[in-house]
């Protein structure tokens, strides 16, 4: 505070603070100024508006130098981020730089990250299944973690509240291990992928193969036009942001939304160092940060915080927030900051060949594509690992052209198309034990590029998860026989955990602060006016994708948030 | 039905571009970035080679459609150090083996003069120069099917397709 003296403290103070802006930190936003609080959002990156900041967006596939390989030189300075399927030349300036950030592995871990306006926003995958009760209900049931403070009949109105605003397709199944939400019309899954459904349909009770739920328009509603977002056009380069607002992103959706409401201020640049806590007030009182231009200190202020930094930053964030009261990080009374770290495992896939449909093929393009709901342990433990897996499901007919040959000969082979068979995969979104041994902690010694201590990460596999590897592989190997599809393989791809980036823990929820960090509302136990709706509140992982519960969860923290300021609570 | 469908979502796809500024539908044609690996003379004969690979016909071929300078790009950017040595050296060869069997350089050898050339190095024994061919043919296969004149004229690139159909029957022919 002492170095800056530019504006007076009244300038630089909130009513709420938001670290991060990308999928959680953007709902954080748009929730808290939409209630009339005026929101100062500190995002680390650069900022990035909506169309304007896309630059590749509407490159044709010739108009890349290397047709979307990256120059060894990037690669080879870039292993960790390299590693990343989605890090290619339409989409690496959405991606941070492994020496931007460098970080301790005491075991392999990619750290995939975006440091900008919108985060990782702009480049995920966009499924958004909701969970069910049965994975709420996991840590207690099974006996591992602690036990969820929340059920489905918390979150649910939840989901519905943000599944209307971001736009989400899907099909109403009906199944009750992954509930319906509120759908926009679905897309379709193409004619093996329904001879697929129909077969597993015919020979297991309990498994089901349906149609992703996904995070775009499909048919835009009033709120979406309001949005200014249009019909998703089904250009499969998503990755490049998308300039329809066709998928959903902060930059497309909320942070254009809240900054609609005159409430918020954004910003970029700013790297944030810690969360001040105040002794005598026994709360935060606002957030420190070094401004990544001029490295410069400040300080800002409010009377509520939230933690959006994606999941293993906002441990970061945390446990470099000391103070005489909490020296071993904010909150941190039980010592379990920085713990029970999981993840998903994508390490397995299956693939294999159809020969039926030879007449057909399928016309443009999907993005979602088929989905396997959970299917194991899911009613009781009946395997001998804990949890289950859920998979992605897809069909593709297959061409090719002859490549044999040199001049005239080898140019008419070029330009005759043959269909093959179809190829059916499949991919494992394996839940993973959260566990004391899996940590992030402060480095002693190493300090990142803004002197702030590196993050330690020690996150790896357990025999949990080789023994449910070999089962989705046995099950889905045995699905597809059974289906008739030939040449079945199976792949262990070896990724590294941190390559799904779906890390999640840390800052885990649960009803005992000695046994977590959070409440059911997602407030810190023992410093009621920070909340952390991110990924680092997970107490257990589910095997669906987490971005549409981190949504639903942050809207329902902002609402009691609020409530409880209002009532002079907080 | 489905063609209904496809022009439907077609409409829809040109009433949002033309809601969109003007420089999103308004993209400009890149030129090839000029990075050079190999000499002004090397850089020809590479430029002959791709059009061996892939000759005008009644479209236009590979070294026309500048996938020289693709290859040489790639292999000097994204390659590493071996396989741009072999692609500077693979092309010497075969600029030498011109001019030892038919005492002209390769730019300026026939057509049929040139396919021969590169047909026996891809049938010959020689390790080194087969994985030069190979390396270039693959480049060059991608560079041509990849270029703006293919993807425009022949094999009809869709940018925004606005549709996905799940089962439609295989064209003929």
């Amino acid at each position: 505070m002492a170095n800056f003296n530019i504006d007076s403290k009244k300038a630089r103070t909130y009513d709420a603070i938001v670290i991060g802006s990308g999928i959680s930190g953007g709902w954080s936003a748009k929730e808290l100024t939409e209630k009339g609080l005026k929101t100062l959002v500190l995002e680390r990156g650069r900022d990035v508006q909506h169309i304007k900041d896309y630059p590749t967006t509407n490159m044709m596939p010739w108009e890349f130098a290397h047709r979307e390989r990256l120059p060894k030189e990037i690669t080879d300075a870039n292993p960790i981020a390299s590693r990343c399927y989605n890090f290619k030349e339409s989409s690496a300036h959405f991606f941070a730089k492994d020496n931007e950030h460098p970080y301790v592995q005491e075991k392999p871990f990619d750290w995939i990250r975006g440091y900008q306006v919108g985060g990782k926003s702009l480049l995920w995958a966009r499924q958004t299944q909701r969970w069910s009760k049965y994975d709420f209900e996991g840590p207690a049931r099974d006996k591992f973690a602690v036990e969820w403070p929340i059920g489905y009949d918390d979150i649910a109105p939840w989901y519905s509240h943000v599944e209307k605003f971001a736009g989400i397709t899907g099909n109403k199944d009906g199944i009750d291990t992954l509930p319906d939400g509120e759908f926009l019309a679905p897309h379709d899954l193409n004619c093996v992928e329904k001879y697929f459904k129909e077969q597993v349909g015919k020979q297991y009770k309990d498994r089901h193969i349906i149609i992703g739920r996904a995070a775009h328009i499909t048919d835009p509603q009033q709120i979406h036009l309001d949005q200014g977002r249009a019909k998703c056009q089904h250009r499969v380069i998503c990755e490049r942001g998308c300039p329809f607002g066709g998928y959903f992103s902060s930059n497309s959706s909320t942070i254009p939304w809240a900054m609609k409401t005159g409430n918020l201020t954004m910003r970029p640049h700013s790297v944030v160092h810690s969360i001040i806590y105040d002794d005598k007030k026994q709360k935060a009182t606002g957030v420190r940060v070094i401004d990544a231009n001029t490295k410069q200190m400040m300080e800002f202020y409010a009377d509520i915080i939230f933690v959006n930094a994606a999941a293993l930053n906002s441990n970061l964030v945390l446990l470099n927030s000391t103070s005489s009261r909490f020296p071993n990080g904010l909150g941190n009374d039980s010592g379990v900051l920085g713990k029970y770290v999981a993840f998903h495992n994508y390490r397995a896939s299956v693939s294999g060949e159809y020969e039926g449909f030879l007449d057909s093929t399928t016309d443009g393009k999907r993005p979602n594509s088929g989905y396997i709901p959970r299917f194991r342990n899911v009613y009781k433990q009946e395997t001998d690992f804990l949890r289950g897996y859920a998979a992605g499901f897809g069909a593709n007919r297959n061409t090719y052209s002859d490549r044999n040959g040199l001049g005239e000969s080898l140019k008419s082979n070029l330009h005759e198309t043959k269909y093959g068979n179809w190829s059916v995969g499949s991919h494992m979104m394996g839940e993973t034990i959260p566990k004391e041994s899996n940590y992030v902690a402060l480095d002693k010694d190493l300090k990142d590029p803004f002197g702030i201590a590196q993050l330690k990460i020690s996150v790896g596999y357990d025999d949990n998860d080789e023994k449910m590897i070999k089962d989705y592989v046995e099950q889905v190997s045995e699905m597809f026989t059974n289906a008739g599809f030939k040449n079945v393989k199976s792949h262990d791809g070896n990724r590294n955990p941190g390559n799904d980036i779906h890390e999640m823990g840390g800052v885990r929820m649960g009803k005992d602060p000695k046994t977590s960090m959070l409440n059911q509302w997602n407030q810190l136990h023992a410093c009621k006016n920070v909340f952390v709706t991110d990924g680092a509140c997970m107490t257990s992982t589910s095997t669906q994708n987490p971005s549409l519960t981190y949504m639903a969860l942050s809207a329902r923290a902002v609402d009691y948030a609020v409530k409880q300021m209002k009532a002079k609570n907080l | 039905m489905e063609r209904r469908v496809a022009l439907k979502s077609m409409a829809v796809a040109m009433g949002a571009m033309a809601g969109l500024p003007a420089w999103a539908s308004g993209w400009s044609k890149g030129t090839l970035p000029k990075g050079r690996l190999l000499s002004a003379d090397q850089s020809k004969n590479l430029a002959a080679i791709v059009e061996a690979i892939i000759p005008k016909t009644d479209t236009p071929g590979a070294g026309e459609l500048g996938v020289g300078d693709f290859v040489q790009k790639m292999v000097k950017d994204c390659y590493d150090s071996k396989a741009q040595a072999s692609l500077a050296s693979g092309v010497s060869n075969v600029d030498e083996q011109s001019i030892q069997r038919f005492g002209k350089s390769f730019v300026d050898a026939g057509k049929d003069q040139k396919l021969q050339i590169l047909q026996d190095i891809d049938k010959g024994s020689d390790a080194s120069q087969k994985a030069f061919l190979g390396m270039v043919k693959n480049l060059t296969i991608q560079g041509y099917m990849t270029s703006e004149y293919v993807m425009t004229n022949i094999t009809h690139y869709e940018m925004i397709p606005g549709r996905y159909h799940g089962c439609v029957p295989v064209k003929k022919g």
